[in-house]
């Protein structure tokens, strides 16, 4: 309903992501493929929704849109009010830094910088380094002892916790979480687990992708996509 | 907040000595490319001193004589002196045909030894003739011999006569040219005159420069010496000019070459290096960095390699032109300091080029490809 009066008007008071008709297409030997087919989508504040479907249902697609690291072919996308079809290269990058926290299935960390250093080359390209603050932060992810190893020197479960507090350091209000225990054993994925649902306690809005049901259940709504469109959408519960 | 002590520098260090080797090549890439140019450019500027110093070898490449075989002027030697410059070298001849002991004609010449052997260094001598080789009693003047003068041999006393004055002489040495110095016998030239009373009659000089310069020379020369004939040695300065200049174009193309394969080699290295990181430079864009950061990155790291490679490149540039130099022209060729802005230069348009270009390609290509590792 809240989607049928949007773009043409003002993003609903609690909207911090509002996608329509949104169309991603990709050009290749075989012909155009359309990884996303008119996706409308309507994200409220402080909502923990996941995204599941098969392998190349456009799950990543949607979150890399989401997070400004891919464009959409048609359609719009408003986040935090926000046109983010409007914005310059530049305004992208800045927009990406101060709004979106991502947390990558493949930890993604700089593997020459430290725990710590990684946090902080976050805050470098948001502002300024604040390494007491970085510090902190991994203190919250329960690794205050390992801030000076490099990644290599750590378990993939300590690494996504790593990449999780630098996806928090500059206060995003959303955090996109591309299949966050898809890398990790059990034991590691029940303490990121925590981290989330500490997170949406703490009312951050979280946008995951996952294929695990288990993961899939903590949100507070499951999309489900095949073939690039929404073909379910249900409360987790 | 307060300021800690990460810093771009910090990142662009952490990342060398992350990728130790990547970096390594890199920074030889860029030191044999500064070598290269370096040693190129100084061998180019000094090419013209040093062919010029080789065409020296081949002797004189201006004769003054006076005409019908006369007397030059008394101050024909001091004048040429004073117009060729101190880097020009003459040596005078005086010629007189005396007898020997057994009334055979021969021609004695009169000469500044230590002019001749700089300029006429094709002349083979066993000697040369100074004080140690005079003989015993000492009263004899030492005389170098031709080795088809006569039968005098080298450490033998004999004496020769001119208008019935005999002169003692010394065979200090014998002179092989395959010319007609192989049947003379030659003296100092103040012996010479003193005894013959016979003044120069032939002026040899080396002048150094171009062929446009030995000209200009030639032409000075006969202003000022009117009565005194001036000849070029045409074949030599002629191919000398030739020489020196198709020498010099060849070393310029081949420069160009080198300096092109140096660069597409350094090219291909540092782009690479800068495109191995396109999975860091992805994660930075993710983390909100914005084009220019990610690029100034990458530009001072390839900066810094070049900065680096100019410095290590231009001293082991100099050492090798400096050996080319002994090897070829058996002269030290020294650095020149002038080239060094433009190794630099050169170093750092090849580095910001390298960088650049992968800069467009991965600007190109999308973050979110790069992350999934495509």
């Amino acid at each position: 309903m809240i989607l049928e009066t949007s773009l043409q008007s003002a993003t609903p008071p609690d909207a911090v992501i509002e996608l329509r008709d949104l169309t991603r297409e990709y050009a290749s030997r075989a012909g155009v493929v359309r990884a996303l087919n008119a996706i409308s989508l309507t994200v409220q504040r402080g909502e923990w929704i996941a995204i599941m479907g098969p392998s190349g249902s456009g799950k990543s697609t949607l979150v890399n849109i989401l997070g400004c690291l891919d464009q959409p072919t048609a359609g719009t996308m408003r986040i935090a009010g926000t046109d983010v079809h409007q914005l310059s290269r530049q305004e992208l990058d800045r927009f990406r830094a101060e709004k979106i926290g991502f947390i990558f299935q493949q930890f993604h960390l700089i593997p020459y910088l430290t725990a710590v250093e990684n946090i902080m080359l976050a805050q470098y390209f948001h502002s300024m380094t604040d390494e007491p603050e970085a510090l902190r932060a991994l203190e919250h992810v329960g690794l205050a002892d390992r801030a000076q190893h490099l990644p290599s020197q750590l378990s993939g479960g300590e690494q996504q916790r790593v990449c999780i507090a630098r996806a928090l350091i500059n206060q995003p209000p959303i955090l996109l979480a591309d299949e966050p225990t898809g890398n990790l054993d059990a034991a590691n994925q029940q303490i990121v687990q925590e981290h989330l649902r500490a997170l949406h306690r703490a009312g951050r809005t979280i946008v995951m992708v996952t294929h695990d049901p288990e993961m899939a259940a903590l949100a507070d709504r499951v999309v489900e996509l095949h073939h690039g469109r929404i073909a379910a959408e249900r409360s987790a519960s | 907040m307060s300021r800690s002590r990460f810093s771009l520098l910090i990142l662009l260090r952490r990342g060398l000595m992350h990728r130790r080797t990547r970096s390594l090549a890199a920074l030889f890439s860029l030191i044999v490319s500064a070598a290269v140019a370096t040693a190129l450019l100084t061998l180019y500027a000094s090419l013209n001193q040093k062919l010029h110093q080789q065409f020296r070898a081949f002797g004189a490449n201006i004769i003054l004589t006076a005409p019908d075989g006369a007397a030059l002027p008394p101050e024909t030697l001091s004048t040429a002196r004073a117009i060729s410059g101190p880097e020009s070298r003459i040596v005078p001849f005086a010629y007189a045909v005396a007898q020997t002991a057994d009334g055979a004609p021969i021609v004695v010449a009169g000469t500044d030894f230590s002019a001749v052997r700089a300029v006429d260094r094709w002349w083979q001598v066993s000697h040369w003739p100074d004080a140690e080789n005079l003989s015993a009693d000492s009263t004899a003047t030492a005389a170098l011999i031709g080795t088809r003068a006569k039968n005098f041999l080298p450490g033998e006393n004999f004496s020769l006569t001119y208008n019935g004055h005999a002169l003692p002489l010394h065979a200090a040495g014998t002179v092989h040219t395959g010319g007609a110095e192989d049947s003379r016998v030659y003296l100092p030239l103040a012996a010479f005159t003193a005894w013959t009373s016979v003044p120069a009659t032939t002026l040899e000089i080396q002048a150094p420069g171009s062929a446009a310069q030995v000209q200009r020379l030639l032409d000075r020369l006969r202003l000022a010496l009117p009565g005194v004939e001036v000849h070029a040695v045409r074949q030599l300065v002629e191919s000398e000019g030739r020489v020196v200049d198709r020498t010099r174009a060849l070393m310029f193309y081949s420069l160009l070459l080198i300096a092109l394969t140096v660069a597409i080699c350094v090219l291909a290295t540092l782009m690479a290096s800068v495109l191995e990181r396109r999975r860091d430079f992805a994660i930075m864009k993710a983390l909100g960095s914005t084009q220019h950061q990610v690029s100034l990155l990458f530009l001072l790291e390839a900066i810094l390699l070049a900065l680096i490679g100019a410095v290590v490149g231009y001293f082991l540039g100099n050492l090798l032109a400096f050996l080319i130099g002994e090897w070829n022209f058996h002269t030290a060729i020294l650095p020149l300091w002038q080239i060094a802005p433009q190794v630099l230069l050169l170093n750092l348009m090849v580095a910001i080029l390298a960088g650049g270009v992968p800069m467009r390609i991965l600007r190109a290509m999308k973050p979110a490809t790069l992350l999934r590792g495509e």
